[in-house]
């Protein structure tokens, strides 16, 4: 209608008038968040960078500026080893995992395997529980003198030797499998079960049989969500601490993080060779999560159709049954053989590998947990405490960040907003010892150092992006148009928020909470950088009790951390449900 | 291009937004007087909800003003931002946007709390309201028990309860059923013409908003086309796109070929060798000579037995019996004119028809 030059443009108002209109309650807020989520995570990732550039002289007084720990990594005697034995580690896990977690989802979802209802929480567990204490109990069911399985063997059968030997590489492989197992099945068990039957069908009546089906038809239409788990499982093997340490390290295969421990903390700590070997890492694994958050992810909505949803499973006739015990194979492995095997050797002084019911004691329990005797000792009972303030102080400033970054992102327009989106997924591609020695060369000369506050700063940076997610999900399904109406109805910002848009987000809110309280009760990785005494955690305490003192206190603690987790599955379950965690 | 309406109540000048590069709304200017219904009607993109979000004060602006009474809204040229919370603005939305963690009385009293009325105040007119809207019985149910139109009724009821100065409608309607559609329809305008308060609603459908309005402003690519009222708009639409948008009407390409007294003149349509000149009328602005299009309603093209002055030949392709009326479509060249027949006597599949307008009902507008 009306030509270019007659539309009115854009008008300028005068620029004190225009800064008064931008400092709103609203914009202050989300901007100071902003300024705060881009200082904890990209200060410590910036450091990092660049301490991997200094070289530390011979003498170790001095550094330079150079290529030189980037040298040395591929000159030392044991980091290429180190970086080759973490190549073959992920890539076993990644295997194992993908296809414990691919099938027991199959089972779960598209057949008739009987109970598969009551087993689907039990096959979660592993993914709440700690790898390290999975590492701690197999040590204990499979070490060839003591592993309690390869006793039984030698007692029931007559086997010469040992049945089992898991203080390799492939006994990390397993334990790591199996644990991380769970992650693949909750990318693919949503889209299996809201998979439209009718596509199965349909090629049932072309003639394919149930296994042609399945491979040609089932698993491609999924194939997005297991690469994306199988991803998600690559990186977090190489980025784990605990399995390694405890299983394969001690017996000569070092990996990467046990390497960039042991440059972090001991006799021979360089911070600067060990920044480089978490640069190595963390490039690794950004460019796969990147790879994963980019183009595969987006893909995963689309093998969905909303229209048809029948729960019609495939009947396996007299297979259910392999199937059923396929399904409770896995629970035996990964939640009942470890926790039997800790209670039995926490109940002993002594553990040599046999149950003596006349030696069954409790003193590793009263050493490990009761703080106020005087033989107790201090790195465990400090745990329990440090941990539970972590949990609860970590995951309570953590959700509250959570809540005001997704609110940002999903209701508010502005110039933060892209940066935010790109903030809460960045902690995400770095394993949590890459974070932590970030954290260690950027805060070790400040005050915070050698506190608690350091340790909740890296949990909460690490993991504040699962929050969020939990948040999101379930801000993008309620309308903008209900926090909208209370804002016509004449409420001020931050009255809509509590008021309004916390009340419906309370099941998201109490659903992160305890998944972040979960992780920080058991974190280990970035514990172990940035730990001192008097600050161990949980995790570090098993650690001290492994590394110093003997099976049974170390079986204590674990079993006094699994009991925890344990406790907080159940309300993460109670309140939250399944449905929460694929988000 | 400003208001010319200094005494309108609400007052839109020039008010332009962006959305990144694009021009959302394009520079329009509206008034409406006290207590009045105007409704932003056109197509989905045309920038009728654009508009209503920047008077609720939920979209920024980038140019123009909007005032209320004494009050500036919004002028980004004087730095002026009222927060939506200030405007004392009632709004019902398309989701209705009825908060489920709250009973529907505590939803409808929201509004009197952020005001800090006194308790008992709240509870009488939160009472009064729901009495309105008819959902008396309904007051301690969880807003999610509701049906669609029974939240509609409560959206209403939160939106008024506070008697604000102005009352917003974003496609209130749109997520109901037909007859409850038609249903609310009315009321909607009952209880509006009851509180009397000043109201803009936004929508596509046009049958709303010829059942509802005072004033019907038809919008398309962010700019005002047509502002008239109801009948005003469907009898003397001003250009193609309005009254191809309102109703049902023949458009055809035309010819002006005399303009015998302002606003009454005749045009040339052609077919397929046959020229006819029809008397109409013509929207202001339009000369002898010039293209326009011919816009005429189905019922005021009339199948006559004889052929005469100001009659076009053509064949009956089809005739769909619709009860009180009767659909026929007939072949006029390469046109097809719809026309509205009486079931006791109309044209029959293949008849041959003569086809004669309503000289008042036939209109000449800008392309």
């Amino acid at each position: 209608m009306t030509t270019e030059t007659l539309s009115p443009t854009r008008e300028r108002s005068p620029l004190n008038n225009r800064l008064r209109a931008m400092v709103t309650q609203e914009n202050l807020i989300t901007f100071v968040v902003a300024i705060i989520v881009a200082g904890a995570v990209i200060v410590p990732l910036a450091v990092l960078f660049v301490s991997s550039f200094k070289v530390l002289d011979p003498l170790g007084w001095d550094t330079t500026w150079g290529f030189g720990n980037y040298v040395e990594m591929f000159t030392d005697r044991i980091i290429p080893k180190a970086f080759l034995n973490t190549l073959i580690i992920s890539s076993g896990s990644t295997v194992l995992a993908t296809f414990l977690g691919v099938s027991l989802a199959w089972i779960n979802a598209r057949t008739n395997c009987p109970g598969r209802d009551y087993l689907e929480p039990y096959n979660l567990i592993p993914f709440f529980l700690s790898p390290f204490i999975g590492a701690i109990a197999w040590h204990n069911l499979g070490e060839p003198q003591t592993g309690l399985l390869n006793n039984w063997a030698r007692d029931i059968f007559g086997i010469e030797g040992a049945l089992i030997n898991v203080d390799n590489i492939w006994g990390v492989i397993w334990v790591t499998g199996i644990f991380f197992a769970p992650l693949v099945y909750l990318f693919v068990v949503g889209s299996l079960r809201r998979m439209d039957p009718s596509l199965e069908d349909s090629a049932r009546t072309t003639g394919a049989g149930l296994v042609r089906t399945t491979m040609t038809v089932t698993l491609p239409l999924v194939m997005p969500g297991i690469l994306s788990g199988a991803i998600i499982v690559f990186v977090t093997s190489a980025g784990e601490f605990g399995v390694p340490f405890k299983l394969s390290a001690p017996y000569g295969w070092e990996t990467l993080t046990t390497q960039i421990f042991s440059k972090a903390v001991g006799d021979d700590a360089n911070h600067f060779l060990g920044a480089a070997m978490s640069m190595a890492l963390g490039i690794i694994t950004v460019f796969l999560i990147w790879v994963q958050q980019r183009y595969i992810a987006p893909r995963s909505f689309t093998t969905v159709t909303g229209k048809g949803f029948r729960p019609n499973v495939l009947d396996l006739g007299p297979w259910k049954w392999v199937a059923f015990a396929y399904n409770l194979m896995f629970i035996a492995v990964a939640v009942v053989l470890p926790i039997v095997c800790l209670i039995i050797v926490s109940l002993h002084p002594v553990w040599t590998g046999k149950i003596v019911w006349a030696d069954i004691t409790t003193i590793n329990y009263v050493k490990t947990l009761f703080w106020w005797r005087p033989d107790a000792i201090a790195a465990a009972t400090n745990g329990i405490v440090n941990s539970l303030i972590l949990a609860f102080g970590g995951a309570s400033i953590a959700m509250v960040m959570a809540l005001v970054i997704s609110y940002m992102i999903h209701r508010t327009k502005g110039f933060g907003v892209r940066m935010l989106d790109f903030l809460s997924v960045v902690p995400i591609g770095f394993p949590g010892i890459v974070l932590a020695m970030g954290v260690l060369v950027t805060y070790i000369q400040t005050p915070i150092y050698a506190t608690l506050w350091i340790l909740m700063l890296a949990y909460i940076t690490r993991f504040f992006p699962y929050g969020q997610r939990n948040i999101s999900s379930i801000m993008l399904a309620i309308s903008e148009e209900l926090d909208q109406s209370s804002r016509m109805a004449g409420a001020s910002w931050f009255t809509t928020l509590r008021r309004i848009t916390i009340p419906l987000l309370k099941p998201g809110l109490f659903a992160g909470w305890i998944l972040l309280f979960i992780i920080f009760l058991r974190e280990l990785s970035i514990s172990i950088i940035l730990f001192t005494t008097g600050t161990e955690t949980l995790s570090v305490g098993v650690y001290y009790l492994t590394n110093f003192e003997n099976e049974p206190l170390t079986a204590a603690l674990s079993m006094a951390q699994t009991v925890l987790l344990l406790i907080a599955i159940y309300a993460f379950r109670r309140f939250a449900g399944r449905e929460a965690l694929t988000a | 291009m400003t208001s010319e309406n200094a005494d309108s109540y609400l007052e839109v000048d020039n008010l332009v937004k962006y959305f990144g590069d694009d021009k959302a709304v394009d520079g329009i200017s509206f008034g409406i007087p006290k207590g009045a219904f105007l409704t932003l009607l056109g197509p989905s993109g045309c920038g009728k909800t654009t508009t209503l979000m920047s008077i609720a004060g939920l979209h920024t602006i980038d140019g123009g003003r909007i005032r209320v009474g004494e009050t500036i809204f919004t002028s980004p040229k004087e730095g002026l931002f009222l927060p939506p919370e200030k405007r004392d603005i009632g709004m019902v939305f398309q989701s209705y946007a009825i908060w489920p963690h709250m009973t529907v009385a505590q939803n409808v009293a929201y509004p009197l709390e952020i005001r800090e009325w006194e308790r008992p105040d709240i509870d009488d007119r939160v009472a009064e309201v729901l009495k309105l809207v008819g959902l008396t019985d309904w007051a301690d149910s969880l807003a999610t028990n509701l049906s669609g139109g029974q939240q509609q009724r409560a959206s209403l009821a939160r939106a008024i309860v506070s008697n604000p100065s102005l009352l917003l409608f974003d496609e209130p309607l749109s997520n109901l059923d037909l007859k409850l559609r038609e249903q609310m329809r009315v009321e909607l305008k009952r209880i509006q013409n009851e509180v009397g308060i000043t109201s803009i609603y936004v929508t596509h459908d046009q049958s709303e908003a010829l059942v509802m309005s005072d004033e019907i402003i038809v919008m398309s690519k962010g700019k005002i086309e047509q502002r008239g009222g109801p009948v005003e708009i469907y009898s003397s639409p001003v250009n193609e796109y309005v009254s191809n948008f309102i109703g049902i009407a023949n458009l055809m390409k035309a010819k002006v070929v005399e303009v015998s007294e302002p606003g009454i003149g005749k045009v040339e349509v052609a077919q397929d060798g046959q020229t006819v000149q029809l008397p109409c009328r013509l929207t202001p602005g339009i000369a002898a000579g010039e293209d326009a299009v011919l816009s005429v309603r189905p019922e005021n093209v009339h199948a006559v037995d004889e052929s005469g002055e100001g009659t076009l030949t053509g064949e009956c392709t089809h005739a769909i019996f619709l009860g009180s009326y009767v659909d026929c479509r007939v072949r006029w060249g390469d046109f097809e004119w719809k026309v509205i027949s009486h079931p006791r006597n109309h044209p029959r599949t293949g008849d041959k028809v003569h086809l004669r307008f309503d000289a008042e009902h036939t209109l000449a507008v800008q392309p």
